[in-house]
């Protein structure tokens, strides 16, 4: 029994007693569910199990307190409609929007973050963390940290474009396919139907090994394969605007078709599609990764998050987590934009159970 | 019962055609290239006789309509041309790979499927709890990590660091199945990790759909016990959607596959995929290309026609 492990149980003892005093449930039943499982698992995997589990929870709160401030901060900043918003979101939703902030910083700051270039070779290949480099250096030895911060603007860069130009494809088809119907909105329909039939990532392959890995390639190839997901939402939202009143009057009025899109249906559909934003530029970050990791997406020497892992993997089979990070941060992001998306579609109530 | 049969055939017919269109566009797709199929095999240093040589093996020199007819008629036929690198028949290479890759992702299916569906239904029954929340925290993240980054932590803490299960699944035809299922058990966990946590949202979204609806509410309030609602009421309306989820992803796991696999250096499909992507190795890639394609939409089919055959409303016509 070390003086830790007394006073880590000392201290979740002492949490739960004030929290039971002063009638808080909910910090109650979460320090008292720890007290129990710290118990459990200090007796099966003894004080290193328990040092983790501590730390474990240290962070979680260190997270959750991070998100608290960074909401209030938000509120207080926003104007006072926003605020209001602002205050209904849940922690998680809070924690997305504060991740997605520091990418934003890391992405336009990268330059001035990182210490080295990210194509300057400094030291030996593996060479391991030391003062100079915080996270040691890659295979042929460029500073590991530098390439992840300078990963920022790469990969999410890259696949920031790719959403953008499938969500104005998929968008833009979609208005014109609910404005003008007919024949056209059912051949567009067809057409999104192959596309969707066909896995993503293997159509994605196949783009790519006729065309090569080329970023310009990429972007294309991905619009294609999400742009049917934003035509098929696009289409149902815009299709129940479509059949309102003042749709009927503005046609009535002479009003062009572009007119009718841009004044009158884009409006009023876009809550849905801002969500709808959110969720696939998840998928399209965890696709861009996914072949960056194959070797096929942005090409060396630039940093890239997928790339780097497969570059560095070797060094897991020596318990090594450093290639872990670049997956880590993509990861990350992804969770972050899911959280903030799972809140905004909660919030549009009409989409409350997905 | 002629009203499902009608629908199921005009379902399949559909079925069948879309995978005619995903065909024409896989092979016309490769004649998209600027130059020709030889030429970019053979690259820039190319001479005219190595290039007149390959086009005339690959019988480049007929139309490409007529050429697309030879090979979906192979393809239909299980022969899907012969390599362009290596020269060795396209079936020899792949054929064994995809038993593989079938193996790996039935055994992923396997426990992914009922784990997940009786989480998702627990999940749904305990809705806006505290389980509930921490459920949706874990499969949002669980979703939201790419597959090589879940592989890559199972191969640092149960291979690596407590060396209980191989990190590479090399396999060979010699194995005992035992040895198989042991060599092969962190891709296959890797892959239910993600498609347990797609299967558990979506069933549980499912499920609180059922719960919501106004003759559940009647079974409560006339005081029918709790599980009977469950057993009586919700679960033959709830059959269509769990098979539907079901199919869909395992449609999901056909493309995570390629990544695990990759990973993991399994030799199947996904992996000899990436590797002919990569050499431009183009009857191959077409070969998996379609392979996969038509994997994915007959799983597809199977949701729509499980749905249509689940669907108490078609089956007991008034």
């Amino acid at each position: 029994m070390s003086y830790f492990v007394v006073g880590y149980f000392a201290f979740l003892v002492l949490g739960s007693v004030l929290s039971a005093h002063f009638n808080r449930r909910t910090p109650f039943l979460l320090l008292f569910s720890l007290t129990l499982v710290s118990f459990v698992l200090g007796i099966v995997g003894g004080t290193d199990m328990l040092r983790m589990v501590a730390i474990g929870a240290g962070l979680l709160a260190f997270a959750a307190g991070v998100s608290y401030s960074f909401r209030e901060f938000l509120i207080v900043i926003a104007p006072v409609g926003v605020g209001k918003e602002l205050k209904t979101a849940p922690l998680t939703a809070a924690f997305g929007m504060f991740v997605v902030f520091t990418y934003i910083i890391a992405a336009i700051f990268a330059p001035v973050i990182a210490p080295y270039g990210e194509a300057e070779v400094i030291s030996s290949a593996y060479a391991p963390a030391d003062e100079n480099m915080l996270l040691g250096a890659d295979q042929l030895g460029r500073d590991m940290f530098s390439r992840i911060v300078y990963g920022a603007r790469n990969t999410v860069g890259l696949a920031l474009a790719a959403t953008i130009s499938a969500f104005l494809i998929g968008a833009l088809a979609g208005l014109l396919a609910a404005t003008k119907g007919g024949w056209f909105d059912q051949f567009m329909g067809r057409v999104a139907d192959v596309i969707m039939s066909i896995p993503s990532l293997i159509f994605a392959l196949l783009m790519l090994s006729i065309f090569g890995p080329k970023t310009i390639v990429i972007i294309v190839a991905v619009a294609i394969i999400y742009s049917p997901r934003v035509f098929r939402l696009t289409r149902a939202v815009a299709g129940n605007v479509v059949v309102m009143d003042y749709i009927e009057a503005a046609k009535l009025r002479g009003e062009r078709t572009w007119y009718l899109i841009r004044k009158e249906i884009l409006p009023n559909s876009m809550a849905p599609l801002i969500a709808e934003f959110g969720l696939e530029f998840c998928f399209v970050f965890l696709l861009v990764a996914g072949l960056s990791f194959l070797g096929l997406g942005i090409q060396p020497p630039t940093a890239d998050w997928g790339s780097m892992v497969r570059e560095n993997a070797t060094l897991i089979s020596f318990g090594d987590i450093t290639p872990l990070i670049p997956a880590g941060a993509i990861a990350l992001l992804t969770v972050a934009v899911n959280f903030v998306v799972d809140w905004m579609l909660f919030r549009s109530s009409g989409l409350k159970e997905r | 019962m002629g009203d499902i049969l009608g629908l199921v055939l005009k379902r399949l017919g559909l079925g069948l055609v879309t995978l005619f269109v995903i065909s024409i566009i896989i092979f016309f797709m490769v004649e998209l290239l600027p130059g020709d199929i030889a030429q970019a095999v053979l690259g820039q240093g190319a001479t005219p006789e190595n290039l007149a040589a390959l086009r005339q093996q690959m019988g480049l020199d007929t139309p490409a309509p007529l050429r697309y007819l030879g090979w979906l008629a192979g393809a239909v036929t299980g022969d899907f041309g012969t390599s362009v690198v290596t020269g060795e028949r396209v079936t020899s290479v792949i054929g064994e790979r995809f038993q593989r890759t079938l193996f790996l992702a039935a055994y992923a299916a396997v426990i992914a499927v009922p784990i997940s569906i009786a989480l998702g239904v627990i999940v749904a029954l305990l809705r806006n709890s505290i389980f509930d929340r921490v459920a949706n925290v874990l499969t949002l993240t669980s979703i939201s990590s790419p597959e090589f980054f879940l592989g890559y932590i199972l191969v640092l803490y149960l291979a690596v660091k407590t060396n209980w299960f191989p990190a590479i699944s090399s396999v060979s035809d010699d194995m005992t199945f035992w040895d198989l299922l042991n060599r092969t058990f962190l891709p296959a966990l890797t892959l239910v990790l993600v498609v347990m946590a797609h299967m558990m949202r979506m069933t549980r979204a499912a499920i609180i759909n059922l719960l919501a609806s106004p003759y559940i509410e009647m079974a409560r309030l006339k005081g029918t016990p709790p599980w009977k609602v469950i057993v009586r009421h919700a679960l033959p309306n709830a059959w269509a959607p769990i098979i539907n989820v079901v199919a869909l992803n395992l449609a999901y796991l056909i493309t995570g596959v390629v990544l695990v696999e990759v990973v993991f250096v399994y030799p199947g499909i996904g992996q000899a995929l990436v590797d002919a992507v990569s050499k431009r190795d183009f009857p191959i890639v077409q070969a998996c290309c379609l392979i996969f394609a038509a994997t994915f939409i007959l799983l597809n089919l199977a949701a729509d026609v499980g749905a249509i055959l689940t669907n108490p409303r078609l089956r007991h016509p008034k």
